[in-house]
């Protein structure tokens, strides 16, 4: 509030002398003639140059506010008085040396923005939750408002004084001036206002909604205002208001038959009520979807959309609203689209608060979306969907109780036919009465009870999972329409830079978390599409050029195992497709440009976790995989060689391929040689080669992985009861992510470690020479700015050879030209001779 | 002992493509283990001998060139024979040859090996693990749980059908097994 009252309190006290002058302001002449009156009784040096006029300028304002003060005898103005009669002075005087009508209005304007530039400050501090506060400040404000524009004016005055004694021409031009001025205060004075008077309705609504539920209309009107920053804080506002007062049920407009019946005043006035602020709502609505269109203000009616959404799913029009956020819910603005995501988000996850409809609402709209967009969205649109939760129990409770009832039933109708063998006809039709009525009563609850029956919501919730489905579905489609996508390759990718099928990705997350809820009958089909979508073709002519990255072909792998492995129950499948997949896009893997983490999960599900029984086929992996391991970084290794280890563990016969001798026996099949070229792991005739590679790895920089190397290595005489008690327990993906998170604390982390050692080590002088520990310390002793030296000298020395090489070259080149050449001389001398 | 015609290749091909798929290639092109070793090994051909089609390495044709068409027995693997209607039929010879390029597979349960191998189809009730992607009419090779094949035959229903099935439907019709070789001794 200081600093409110320091930039506002200023204008306080020229306020009643500059009434008076406003009268006068229109006619310059009588206004000089009054400021000689002044003058001249104040003091004689009145006739002398323009410069003791300015001073005169400056008394005349003295002499006012000293009246003024005397008037209101009010002390903390005095203070301000005196700043004011400071900048006063100050003004003419700088204003004289410029003496031109520009340089004058300049040092004005420049005054007077100040001012202005307070008071926008404070109006962006004030936000929209503290509308009480304006309020509160209504009265403060609106006087010194006033208060200024006359300042203001009376500043004006003042110059044009100045300037009509510099030359009276330029009066008219002045006066444009001056206006325009005043129209700007009032702009800003009316923006001060319409500001206040949305606060004071806000406040008053919130203190008593029945009865001033017309409020509504008034604030719905000043968001038809032209001034953008009204209409935002007047949508905000409304915003918040509506929040506050919107019931916790769904308000039902009663209906032409119901209006006629005659009902109490307070039933009356609930209905007024509740009409109203139905209608001013759908009006606020329908204001806000258009409003969406406009970009200056489309943030904030977007922002209040998603909040509303997210505050009142239950109450009416909420398909409208659903309908907008959606629409935006790729928005290319960055915040936008997270504005609709999280409010649809919040749909899915708070299902209580609407019951499920507005989820399967919701989950259609974007299915249209989706469809509507030809797949080609922002995967966030397609993410929200992962936040859905679909309650598998939803019936069983139900199911439970069901087959109980029908028992008890029957029990009861047993006893009372032994019973009522001989019992009257009157007592069945009572019996019948009451069983009929307590139907109806248990139907009526029914209806009225506020949660929806399981029934509904297990429909619901199915209605909820096909949408999902087709619209996952719907996606794998379109990939694996490679027309379709070419054409639109280049736009989309210029666009958004996420490849050709920015959905792609999510949908494929998706279907890997709702695997377990997919229908047998779509299994087939599924499968069909991962299959090519994967790359496999039935001929391997590589006529079909994939189109997806690496990466995405080894999620298409995953999920495929995924919805395998969660339908296992059903029939046992051999993925025998995607095997040969998951074999040839090892080869295809680049460090740097794919996923890491998603090959370790495509190893982790396919052959870690996968039952894998076929030997020829793990023996194709474990070779490929410890190939593999030799090429890439140590994260990657080591994922590839724990899978290599679990194998081996699983197929004792495949630890052949650990024995010395090549060809593999009896067991190597029909092909005799390895072949490491083989797409298809069955024929790559895997068991007949070696596993040279453990014993490389055994001497990799990295210490876990050439101590898992080790261990590969030494699985050769473990009988298959002991191997039972190994089995190791981490997976690739473990592995992955610990390595990989290895690798970046790798140097600071030795760094201690290797001090520590550096004794030990100096102790024991004779060392391997590819031990990793000493590798690694010194690593971390040798210091950057020292390698480059040394790197440096290294080429320098490098470049100097191969200098002095190539002159060597160039001189014996010279010279054997040269004896050459004197040979020809001879010869031809010796020709001559002869 | 002659090459095949075009039409009784055609007809080989066909039988043998519905096993192996894209794997006839390999079938056909993979270089022989007998004959001089190192520099070219030859390559594996077709011989029709007596209405029966062998698969033998070309070293070993030569040499059997050598023997009277009527003392010559046989030679390499036996793949099938060809009908006195000349259509071919697949044998168990040829088994091991199908197995190692097979495209789709099934296993059987330990309980359902024996029946397969007296000559019945495969049950669902017996069906352990089946290959994804299995459509009726498919040529199938039979493994038990220890990979060891038994026989082959022709897929009866997809891989989508057998999970509803009943179980006592037919998942493979039987076309050979290597029960055979004990009970038609005599014709093999």
């Amino acid at each position: 509030m200081g600093k409110k009252n320091k930039v506002i309190l200023p204008p306080n006290l020229p306020p009643e002398v500059a009434d008076d002058e406003i009268e006068v302001s229109d006619e310059d002449l009588e206004f000089v003639g009054r400021n000689r009156e002044y003058v001249g009784f104040l003091t004689k040096l009145d006739t002398k140059s323009i410069d003791r006029h300015v001073k005169r300028v400056a008394n005349h304002e003295d002499d006012e506010l000293e009246a003024l003060y005397e008037k209101r005898n009010r002390k903390p103005s005095l203070l301000r008085l005196k700043e004011e009669e400071d900048k006063l002075q100050v003004d003419p005087v700088d204003a004289l040396p410029v003496k031109t009508l520009d340089g004058k209005l300049e040092y004005r304007t420049a005054d007077r923005s100040k001012s202005g530039d307070g008071t926008d400050g404070k109006e962006s501090a004030m936000g929209i939750e503290d509308d009480e506060k304006i309020a509160g400040m209504m009265k403060l404000t609106k006087p010194e408002k006033r208060l200024k524009l006359k300042k203001s004016r009376k500043e004006a005055k003042k110059l044009a004084k100045v300037e009509e004694k510099g030359d009276g021409g330029e009066e008219k031009l002045h006066s444009e001036v001056l206006a325009k001025v005043e129209e700007d205060l009032s702009a800003e004075e009316l923006f001060r206002k319409k500001k206040i008077r949305l606060a004071e309705i806000g406040l008053q609504l919130l203190e008593n909604p029945e009865e001033n539920i017309k409020a509504l209309k008034e604030l719905l009107q000043i968001c038809d205002d032209e001034d953008q920053n009204i209409v935002k804080l007047g949508l905000m506002s409304l915003l918040a208001v509506f929040k506050d007062i919107i019931p916790g049920y769904r308000i039902r407009l009663p209906t032409e038959k119901e209006m006629e019946m005659t009902v109490s005043k307070t039933v009356r006035q609930q209905r007024f009520y509740e009409s109203t602020l139905l209608r001013s709502y759908k009006a606020y609505l329908m204001k806000l979807v258009t409003l969406e269109k406009q970009p200056s203000i489309r943030q904030v009616a977007v922002r209040c959309l998603c909040s509303l959404l997210d505050a009142v799913p239950h109450f009416n029009f909420r398909e409208s609203i659903l309908a907008s956020v959606v629409k935006n819910i790729s928005s290319s603005d960055d915040t936008i689209r997270k504005l609709c995501c999280e409010a649809t988000r919040s749909i899915f996850s708070n299902e209580g608060k609407h019951g499920g409809e507005a989820t399967l609402e919701a989950v259609r709209l974007i299915a249209d979306h989706v469809k509507f967009h030809d797949c080609q969205l922002h995967p966030d649109s397609i993410d929200v969907f992962l936040s859905l939760t679909f309650d598998e129990d939803i019936g069983k409770s139900d199911v439970l109780k069901e087959p109980v009832k029908p028992k008890k039933r029957g029990k009861w109708k047993n006893q009372d036919g032994s019973k009522e063998v001989q019992g009257s006809d009157r007592k069945k039709n009572k019996q019948e009465l009451m069983k009929k009525t307590r139907e109806e009563v248990s139907a009526d609850l029914k209806a009225v009870s506020f949660a929806p029956d399981s029934k509904d919501r297990k429909l619901m919730q199915s209605e909820t999972l096909t949408a999902v489905f087709e619209t996952y579905f719907r996606i794998l489609k379109h990939s694996m329409d490679p027309s379709a996508s070419r054409s639109k390759v280049n736009a989309v990718s210029l666009s958004c830079g996420s490849g050709s099928y920015p959905l792609l990705a999510s949908c494929l997350n998706g279907l890997g978390k709702f695997s377990h809820l997919i229908d047998l009958d779509f299994m087939g089909d599924l499968l069909e599409c991962l299959k090519k979508l994967a790359g496999y073709s039935d001929h391997n002519d590589g006529s079909m050029q994939n189109h997806l990255s690496v990466s995405e072909r080894l999620q298409c792998c995953i999920v495929a195992f995924m919805v395998m492995r969660n339908n296992l129950d059903a029939l046992n499948v051999d993925l025998q497709d995607f095997y040969v997949q998951l074999y040839n896009l090892l080869l295809e893997y680049r460090p740097d440009r794919d996923c890491g983490e998603v090959l370790a999960k495509a190893l982790k599900t396919m052959l870690w976790e996968g039952k894998q029984h076929d030997m020829q086929r793990a023996a194709a992996f474990i070779k490929r995989l410890a190939t593999f391991s030799l090429s890439f970084g140590s994260a990657e290794a080591m994922a590839a060689l724990v899978t290599v280890k679990h194998l081996l563990q699983k197929n004792s016969k495949c630890r052949n391929l650990l024995e010395n001798d090549a060809g593999g026996g009896s067991l190597a099949g029909l092909v005799a040689k390895y072949r490491p070229d083989a797409t298809d792991p069955n024929i790559s005739g895997a068991l007949a080669s070696v596993l040279w590679e453990l014993s490389l790895l055994v001497k990799h920089y990295n210490p876990s992985i050439s101590s898992m190397a080790a261990s590969i290595s030494s699985m050769t005489s473990m009988n298959p009861a002991h191997s039972q008690v190994l089995f190791s327990t981490a997976s690739p993906l473990q592995a992955f992510a610990d390595l990989s998170t290895e690798r970046e604390l790798f140097k600071p982390a030795s760094k201690a470690a290797s001090l520590r050692r550096k004794r030990t080590r100096e102790i024991e002088k004779d060392f391997v020479v590819m031990d990793p520990d000493q590798i690694r310390k010194y690593e971390n002793m040798i210091d950057e700015g020292v390698l480059t030296r040394k790197f440096k000298d290294h080429f320098i020395l490098n470049k100097g050879i191969m200098e002095n090489e190539r002159l060597r070259r160039e001189l014996n080149h010279t010279m054997s030209s040269i004896s050459l050449y004197e040979d020809y001389k001879r010869q031809k001398k010796h020709k001559k001779e002869r | 002992m002659r090459p095949l015609d075009e039409k009784e290749t055609a007809a080989v091909f066909e039988k043998l493509f519905k096993f192996t798929g894209p794997n006839l290639k390999v079938m056909v092109e993979r270089p022989a283990v007998e004959g001089p070793a190192g520099d070219d090994p030859g390559r594996y051909c077709l011989r029709l001998h007596k209405n029966r089609v062998y698969y033998a390495s070309e070293s070993l044709v030569r040499r059997a060139t050598n023997v009277a068409r009527d003392r010559l027995v046989s030679l390499g693997t036996c793949l099938g024979k060809f009908t006195k209607g000349g259509s071919f039929r697949l044998t168990v010879q040829s088994l091991d040859l199908l197995a190692a390029h097979a495209r789709r597979k099934v296993w059987l349960k330990p309980t359902a090996e024996m029946s397969f191998l007296y000559g019945n189809p495969v049950l669902k009730s017996g069906l352990a693990r089946i290959t994804e992607g299995v459509s009726p009419g498919d040529g199938v090779v039979v493994f038990s749980m220890s990979d060891l094949p038994l026989g082959f035959g022709v897929a009866a229903r997809s891989t989508q059908d057998c999970r509803k099935a009943h179980a006592d439907a037919i998942v493979v019709n039987r076309q050979a097994d290597a029960g055979e070789y004990l009970r038609n001794e005599d014709d093999l």
